[in-house]
């Protein structure tokens, strides 16, 4: 029996006048691979926000992983963020001034503790062992955002969310990187939400929502 | 009035106890207030017994010497929980440590408040005698009402403080000593810095004399300026200070350095950082009350360095003398000269004056002295607890010698003692006072 | 307790990565804390040393007859002379002053002599005693020998008279001719007399051991200096002692005066410095502001940012401090040499007190932008806004 990690009814963003998602109706059941496709301005990133907490919706009810979102205080949504989600943006943000290692140190450290040992292991099954020591700044794109993943999943979330992750990489850089997602998911079994406009990279997930003007409009099952 | 404000410390103090004895028996909240209460009233009963059939001196000491045995108590158990933690590679648990028996308990809770009883009643006591019935009964009730509340209080303590055995102990023996360093006679730090001092200068000496030098040697002049530290009074401050703080340094250094339970039974890395960030957070909270109870002490150091004494000291009454050249003063008119206070006269005439007092000794003998004494500037005295104190020296001259000469106690002026009331020749009086003065402001400096 | 190592190593490593903007913030920090310092220091060090000087010259007490009615007259002022010449006995006031803790006691006589057909106010001193109580006489000449006499310098003007000249002097009783010695400018009444010998004037005038006034140095310790006057007044039959505030109080005045001047200038440079630190402080919070929101969408709490922010201020606070304060000690230390002449020894209090007020910058400078910070969005920061 698998559960719906993800839960939403009429779930909806508007900012003063404009409404950047119409009521969205979404189950997402545990483990699966969703994939969100949209032009620009299709509030695929505003759904993607409101996903990982860090917007709150303006109606409709928002259940994550048995927790109603909406209930949430500021506090309560950052404990949220931080044990239950992990999430990787086009631009790698990284903390400029800190190595590879103690970017993903940070994210313990605001989970629990800071482990040493274990952010290492991490990093190496993303295959940058030997770039622990180096800042964002002496990294490549590629390797960039192979630290984001690490550091998005070192809390063990259940639910990893990517906004347009490939999107400043190039071909093989993306093929790595989402080979890398393909693995790490079936060796931890988190839920991926991917946002995306290539068709290419899409076709990686199990399943394929398409939002056009802040509205669902077609959904299918992926072809891989 | 008074009284009430010397008491709340102490008072608060004892509210402190019970709430920590309450926070580490969470199960056994009514048993715990009535044997907090009746311990605290029999405290009182006990102090005040002693004060009345024996003299200050012998109720303080025993007051003192018992805090002093839980205080070493203490020393005891902060030692074996350091080693019990860092020698035999300490490998305890936090949820699994035994409660100590409840006799041991009680024991230590009937203990506690009878020395807080006895220590309040030694605060409040006038000059070393017993305290009469009313105050007295006032207080037990206070007592055993602030118990009552400290255990209703307790419940609203956040439940992340806990207390394990030895910071009760610490936190216990620490309120303990702070109630006591509000008197003077159960002050505990200053005897403990002077027997340190004491300690160190007679070693040092034996030490020389074991070695055959004599004391004074030609010694470079800077190793004798380091060998004169050791004889200064800071050294007996420092190590009392040392000795002061150590139990509770060493309590706290045994929980921090306690081991963390094991977590390497979980897998996944961020439960088991999430449940070893718990540990932490539990062990600062088991911190905190032994860190309480070094503040505490801390400031039982500040009273005890700089007391607070109150002088009574009462505005000179005018008083003339009547056809006969003789002041005379009833006992017991609007001013009670037996009351065990300092009165203070002025006498003017002529162009002459002299200020005297009358005091009611605690041998129940009257006497009647000037306002000075023979060495010192005529700055006149003022009553502390049990003494007298000049104010230009600072010396307490206790209240027994009051009335025979010498020194730097007040100069006697004879007196006749009828009835109902004291008669003193204004000739005589006057004469003394003028001698004594023209003498004392001779001096440059006026002696001492 | 790796929560706190590791912050603070996030703290020095993010301070250390703006190093342009660390330094500013230093720099301001420890030179608003240098000149606390450095102000405090000399300010303190010269409120003793002023109370020091004011204690070891110039006498404290004036012994007046009580009959007379006092010659007021404080710089220009003169209210006129004495109605009835009263006078204190020479004898009784030397042997009183021996008893009475008096360390210093100056004989003054004052009278009108006659010289070249001028009345001339003139007073008798001992010159010996002069030189030690009154230590601002400034004169242009020496200072004289027996028989010789200062004449104040407007008075010189008057009767065309320099160091040198002989004067013919003659009272009711008396005359005597003296050689000018010197000429003496004080700024206050000594600037119209002409001082010879007391003996001198005590001959002119015929009044035997008498003097006007006496000014005297008391000892201090153990009584205050009001019952030290209220016994000699006592004693000396018809005398009436006053405290010389005078010279103390204008001294006191002036180092109030100074040490209110160096606190303003403390004050306004405090407001720069704050005012300084909070614009560079927002300006970061402005450029870091994706860093922020990265770190909150991490699933940071408000305060876990907040406090992050607030170690970067301590740190700077405390580091400011520390340099500020050996700064401040070194310019205090230059200014006590130059200036006073004397040698500062180390004070330690005033590193607390550095310290405490780098921190206060530090942390009132940043209050504004951390505000800020906890209010971020971090979607809209992330986003590029």
């Amino acid at each position: 029996m698998v559960t719906d990690i993800i839960e939403t009814r009429g779930l909806t963003r508007s900012y003063g006048e404009i409404c950047a998602l119409k009521p969205l109706d979404l189950l997402v059941p545990e483990g699966e691979w969703l994939s969100v496709m949209g032009h620009s301005g299709s509030g695929k990133s505003t759904l993607l926000n409101l996903l990982g907490g860090l917007d709150r919706p303006s109606g409709g009810s928002l259940q994550l992983g048995g927790e109603d979102l909406m209930t949430l205080s500021e506090d309560g949504l950052a404990r949220f963020r931080r044990e239950f989600v992990g999430i990787i943006f086009q631009q790698h943000h990284l903390v400029p001034y800190l190595t590879a290692l103690e970017n993903v140190m940070m994210a313990q450290y605001f989970h629990s503790v800071p482990d040493e040992a274990e952010a290492c292991m991490a990093l190496e099954r993303v295959g940058l062992g030997k770039r622990l020591k180096n800042r964002p700044g002496e990294l490549s794109g590629g390797e960039q955002q192979r630290v984001c993943i690490a550091r998005a999943i070192i809390n063990s979330p259940k639910l990893l969310l990517g906004d347009e992750p490939t999107g400043n990489l190039d071909h093989q850089n993306t093929g790595m990187v989402m080979e890398l997602l393909k693995e790490l998911r079936s060796e931890q079994q988190f839920t991926i939400i991917l946002v995306t406009h290539n068709r290419e990279v899409a076709d990686w997930g199990d399943r394929i929502i398409c939002l056009d003007d802040g509205a669902l409009v077609r959904e299918e099952r992926a072809g891989r | 009035m008074m009284s009430a404000l010397k008491l709340m410390p102490l008072l608060l103090a004892w509210g402190g106890i019970v709430a920590a004895l309450a926070r580490y028996f969470p199960a056994r909240r009514t048993w715990l207030l009535i044997s907090c209460a009746s311990s605290f009233v029999g405290g009182l009963a006990g102090g005040n017994l002693l004060l009345t059939l024996f003299k200050g001196e012998i109720a303080s000491g025993a007051v003192k010497s018992l805090v002093g045995m839980c205080f070493l108590c203490l020393w005891v158990v902060a030692l074996a929980a350091f080693y019990r933690v860092t020698g035999s590679g300490g490998r305890s648990i936090p949820g699994e440590r035994k409660k100590p028996y409840m006799s041991v308990a009680s024991g230590a809770a009937s203990l506690a408040g009878l020395l807080a009883g006895a220590i309040c009643v030694c605060r409040l006591a006038p000059q070393g005698a017993g305290v009469p019935l009313l105050p007295l009964f006032v207080l037990g009730v206070a007592g055993a009402l602030l118990a009552a509340v400290a255990i209703g209080v307790e419940r609203f303590v956040p439940a992340d403080i806990t207390v394990t055995g030895e910071s009760l102990l610490a936190l216990i023996v620490s309120l303990l000593l702070f109630a006591s360093s509000f008197s003077l006679q159960l002050d505990l730090f200053s005897p403990l810095s002077m027997k340190v001092m004491k300690f160190i200068h007679d070693f040092v000496h034996q030490f020389f004399e074991s070695m055959l030098m004599p004391d004074h040697l030609f010694f470079r002049r800077d190793v004798w300026e380091y060998i004169g530290y050791l004889f200064g009074s800071s050294v007996g401050f420092w190590g009392a200070l040392l000795i002061w703080f150590a139990p509770v340094i060493l309590i706290c250094a045994a929980i921090r350095l306690e081991r963390l339970p094991s977590v390497v039974h979980i897998r996944q890395g961020a439960q088991r950082r999430k449940l070893l960030a718990a540990f932490i957070r539990e062990r600062r909270c088991r911190l905190t009350v032994p860190c309480f109870a070094m503040l505490i002490l801390g400031v039982a150091v500040y009273n005890s360095r700089f007391p607070r004494v109150e002088y009574w000291d009462p505005k000179p009454v005018a008083v003339a003398m009547n056809a006969s050249g003789e002041i005379v003063i009833p006992k017991k008119a609007e001013i009670d000269l037996e009351d065990g206070k300092l009165h203070k006269y002025l006498f003017k005439q002529g162009g002459r004056e002299a200020r005297f007092m009358i005091l009611s000794t605690p041998d129940g003998h009257l006497t009647v002295t000037l306002d000075a004494c023979a060495i010192c500037k005529p700055d006149g005295y003022g009553q502390a607890e049990g003494a007298v104190i000049c104010y230009y020296c600072k010396t307490l001259i206790p209240l027994e010698t009051v009335g025979k000469p010498g020194g730097c106690n007040p100069v006697p002026v004879p007196f006749k003692v009828g009835a109902d009331r004291v008669s003193i020749d204004a000739m005589t009086i006057l004469n003394r006072w003028s001698e004594t003065v023209t003498t004392t402001s001779r001096i440059k400096g006026g002696g001492k | 307790m790796h929560r706190w190592r590791w912050l603070i190593h996030i703290v020095l490593k993010s301070l250390a990565y703006r190093q342009g903007r660390t330094m500013l913030l230093l720099g301001v920090l420890a030179m608003a804390a240098s000149l606390v310092t450095s102000l405090g220091i000399v300010s303190s060090a010269m409120g003793l040393r002023v109370a020091e000087e004011v204690r070891k010259y110039g006498a404290n007490l004036v012994v007046l007859p009580a009959a007379a009615r006092m010659e007021v007259g404080s710089g220009g002022l003169d209210f006129g002379t004495i109605a009835e010449p009263a006078y204190l006995s020479q004898e009784e006031l030397l042997r009183v002053a021996g008893r009475e803790g008096v360390t210093d006691c100056s004989l003054h006589l004052r009278g009108h002599l006659r010289s070249g057909g001028l009345e001339i106010p003139a007073e008798g001193v001992d010159f010996a005693v002069i030189r030690r109580l009154y230590p601002w006489w400034q004169l242009q000449g020496g200072w004289p020998d027996a028989d010789e006499a200062v004449i104040g310098i407007d008075l010189a003007a008057r009767l065309k008279l320099k160091a040198g000249d002989l004067i013919r002097a003659s009272g009711t009783a008396g005359a005597g001719e003296f050689r000018v010695a010197g000429v003496v400018s004080t700024g206050g009444e000594e600037d119209k007399l002409l001082f010879i010998p007391l003996a001198k004037m005590q001959e002119a005038l015929g009044v035997g051991s008498s003097v006007s006034q006496a000014r005297l140095l008391a000892q201090t310790g153990g009584v205050t200096l009001e019952q030290r006057a209220a016994r000699l007044q006592s004693l000396l039959s018809g005398s009436v002692v006053r405290e010389v505030r005078q010279v103390a109080r204008t001294s006191e005045g002036l180092l109030k005066k100074v040490q209110l001047l160096m606190a303003l200038v403390t004050a306004v440079v405090l407001i720069a410095a704050a005012s300084s630190v909070a614009s560079t402080m927002s300006m970061t919070v402005l450029e870091r502001g994706k860093e922020i929101g990265l770190l909150k969408a991490m699933g940071a709490t408000r305060t876990g940012v907040l406090l992050l922010f607030c170690g970067e201020a301590v740190a700077l606070g405390l580091i400011g401090g520390g340099v500020g304060y050996l700064l401040g000690s070194g310019i205090a230390r230059f200014v006590m040499k130059t200036v006073f002449m004397v040698s500062a020894g180390i004070d330690l209090r005033f590193a607390g007190l550095s310290c405490a007020v780098s921190l206060c910058l530090a942390l009132l400078g940043s209050a504004g932008p951390m505000m800020s910070v906890f209010r971020l969005d971090p979607v809209r920061s992330l986003r590029g806004e």
